[in-house]
C-alpha cells in the first residue's frame, strides 16, 4: 500500500482517525508521519515530559492547506474553544473538540499514548454494536502482534474470534 | 508500658508483612458527561448542573457529600492531606464537590479537570480490588449519567494524557532502603522507561520527603484496565523485593549506622519541643525503617503510619480543635508526638491530661 500523502513510498504506519464522527484509516510512510508530528519511534515518556511534549507538538502543528478547516479561527460548536486556545492550554474544551480538531489532536494522542485504539471498559449502557467494535479493534491489534511475532497459531485463533464477532453483530 | 519481648506480636508481624513496604493502592477513573463542556470551559450554571447530576447519581453509594465551595479551607486541607481531593480542588472553586462513602475508601471529585473523577483506595498492595471497587462505582454512576465515550479513543478527557481508560492506578511505597543504598535513581529511570511514573508522596524525585513514593501508570489508551493493574502489580512486587533486599543489606552491613539513625529519630520525636511537618515526616520515616529492621520493637508500625497523616497541618489543627499558625503548629506537633510515642511530658501537658 502506498502512502496517502506522498503516493510514493510504502505506507508503514496505519492510523485510525475520527473525522466528524466517522472513523477513517490513514496510511502513511515514515517520513510523512514524522512531518505530521507523529512519533514513530515511540518510547514511553516521563509524565512531565509528556505534557511539555504535548504543548510543543500542539504549537508546532501546521495544518496543510488541504486539511485545514475553511476558517482557521473556527470554534468548536460544543464549547466554543478555538484551535489557538487549545494549543495554548494543552487541554480540550469538550468531547466534540476531539472530532473538530482531530487533525491536530490525533497525532498528539498517538505521540503521548503510543496507541490509537481504546481497548478497555465500554460504558455498560453503550450499544452492543459499540462494544463489538471496541472488542474487534482490540482483537485486530492482538492479531497484528501475533503476525509480527510469527505466532501463526495464535493469529489463526484470533482471526476466528474476529470472524465470530462479526457474525454475531453485523454492522448496521 | 508495653512489655519487652523478643518475638514480634503476631498482629504486628502481620501488619508489617502486609504494609511494611506497600502502604496503599489507588485507582482513579476520569469521566465526562456527554454534551457538556469540560469543567474548565463550562459556565457556572453548567458546572452547577454537572454537580447536581453527579451528586444525585452518587447519593446512595457515596452519602458523605461536600460542596467544597461552602466548606472551610481547613476542612478542604484535611481532605487534601487524606488524598481525597486534589490540589485543584483545594482552592474551593465554585461548583466543585467531593462525595465519599462512610469509610472514605471511595470518592468522587466533581468538576476537577474532568466532570467526574472516581477514586478507590485499598490498604496494602490491592490494585485488583481497588479497580473492582472503582469499576463497580463507575457502573452505579453510569446508570444515571451519560458519559462522553468514543469507540476509538475510549473515555474522552480534558487532557489527552488520560484518554482511553481514563485510569490512573497508583501504589504508595515506603522505600528508605533503596534511597539509603543509593539505588532509587536507577529504579526510577527503569520504571520511567517501561511507562511508569514515580513521584514523591510529599516531595519530588529522589528527594521525596520521608522516602514515600507513588508509582503509577502513564499510558491510558490501548491497554485494558485489567492489564494495567496486573502489570503494575507485578512491577510493584519486584520493587518491594528490591526494597526488602536493600533493608537486609542495611541491617547486615550498616547495623550500627542504622541503630544510630533510628535512635536519633526516636530521640528527636520523643524530646523535641518544636517540630516542623517536614522534620516530623522525615523522623517518622526513619523510625518506621527502624521498626521494619527490628531495631525498634516497642512502637507499633501502625502508630507511625497514623502519625504520618496526623502530623500534617490540617489534621493537626482538627485534632487541636482550633486554627493554629505555623509556629503554634510546630509546638502542638512536638507535644503530640511526645505524648503518642511516650516521650517527655511538659508540665502543661501533664496538667491538661489530669483535668
Ligand atoms: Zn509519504
Ligand atoms: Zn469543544
Amino acid at each position: 500500500m502506498l502512502c496517502e500523502n506522498c503516493q510514493q513510498k510504502e505506507a508503514t504506519l496505519h492510523l485510525t482517525q475520527v473525522v466528524n464522527g466517522e472513523v477513517t484509516k490513514c496510511h502513511l510512510c515514515e517520513s510523512c508521519a514524522i512531518s505530521k508530528g507523529i512519533d514513530v519511534h515511540a518510547t514511553p515518556l516521563d509524565l512531565g515530559d509528556m505534557l511539555k511534549n504535548l504543548k510543543e507538538k500542539l504549537a508546532q502543528v501546521q495544518p496543510k492547506p488541504s486539511d485545514a478547516p475553511p476558517d482557521s479561527s473556527a470554534a468548536c460548536p460544543g464549547c466554543g474553544a478555538t484551535r489557538t486556545e487549545i494549543l495554548k492550554k494543552g487541554r480540550l474544551g469538550c468531547h466534540q473538540c476531539y472530532d473538530v480538531f482531530s487533525a491536530e489532536i490525533l497525532p498528539v494522542v498517538i505521540s503521548l499514548q503510543h496507541n490509537d485504539q481504546h481497548a478497555g471498559k465500554v460504558p455498560r449502557r453503550a450499544s452492543a454494536h459499540l462494544k463489538t467494535s471496541v472488542e474487534s479493534a482490540r482483537l485486530r491489534r492482538e492479531l497484528d502482534k501475533a503476525i509480527a511475532s510469527e505466532n501463526y497459531e495464535q493469529a489463526a485463533a484470533l482471526r476466528d474470534q474476529i470472524r465470530a464477532l462479526q457474525m454475531e453483530a453485523p454492522s448496521p | 508500658m508495653i512489655p519487652r519481648t523478643n518475638v514480634l506480636d503476631t498482629a504486628e508481624a502481620a501488619y508489617q508483612s502486609a504494609f511494611g513496604v506497600t502502604l496503599s493502592s489507588r485507582v482513579r477513573l476520569a469521566r465526562n458527561l456527554r454534551g457538556l463542556p469540560f469543567p474548565d470551559r463550562a459556565s457556572a450554571p453548567v458546572r452547577a448542573e454537572v454537580r447536581r447530576l453527579v451528586m444525585e447519581a452518587a447519593r446512595d453509594v457515596l452519602p458523605c457529600q461536600d460542596a467544597l465551595s461552602s466548606s472551610t479551607l481547613l476542612a478542604r486541607q484535611q481532605l487534601f492531606e487524606s488524598h481525597l481531593i486534589s490540589r485543584n480542588l483545594l482552592a474551593g472553586s465554585p461548583e466543585t464537590a467531593v462525595c465519599r462513602n462512610l469509610t472514605s475508601t471511595q470518592a468522587v471529585m466533581v468538576n476537577e479537570e474532568d466532570h467526574v473523577r472516581i477514586q478507590a483506595l485499598r490498604p496494602g498492595l490491592a490494585l485488583q480490588e481497588a479497580w473492582a471497587d472503582a469499576d463497580a462505582l463507575d457502573d452505579v454512576l453510569e446508570r444515571h449519567l451519560d458519559y462522553a465515550f468514543s469507540p476509538v479513543l475510549g473515555y474522552l478527557t480534558s487532557c489527552p494524557t488520560n484518554v482511553g481508560t481514563g485510569m490512573r492506578a497508583s501504589v504508595l511505597m515506603h522505600l528508605p532502603g533503596l534511597v539509603l543504598m543509593s539505588e532509587m535513581e536507577p529504579i526510577i529511570n527503569g520504571l520511567n522507561k517501561i511507562g511508569l511514573a514515580v513521584r514523591g508522596r510529599w516531595g519530588e524525585g529522589t528527594a521525596a520527603i520521608g522516602h514515600m513514593f507513588q508509582i503509577s501508570n502513564q499510558l491510558t489508551l490501548g491497554v485494558p484496565e485489567e492489564r494495567i493493574v496486573a502489570d503494575l502489580t507485578e512491577i510493584v512486587k519486584e520493587v518491594a523485593e528490591h526494597e526488602r533486599n536493600a533493608r537486609e543489606r542495611l541491617k547486615k552491613e550498616r547495623r550500627l549506622q542504622m541503630a544510630d539513625l533510628t535512635a536519633r529519630a526516636e530521640g528527636l520525636l520523643k524530646a523535641a519541643r518544636l517540630m516542623t511537618a517536614r522534620e516530623a515526616l522525615e523522623r517518622l520515616s526513619e523510625l518506621r525503617l527502624g521498626i521494619a529492621l527490628g531495631l525498634k520493637r516497642r512502637i507499633p508500625m501502625a502508630t507511625v503510619d497514623r502519625l504520618l497523616l496526623e502530623v500534617q497541618p490540617a489534621h493537626l489543627q482538627a485534632w487541636a480543635g482550633r486554627a493554629l499558625d505555623g509556629a503554634a503548629r510546630d509546638k502542638v506537633r512536638a507535644d503530640r508526638l511526645r505524648a503518642e510515642l511516650g516521650g517527655r511530658r511538659t508540665k502543661r501537658m501533664a496538667k491538661r491530661t489530669t483535668t
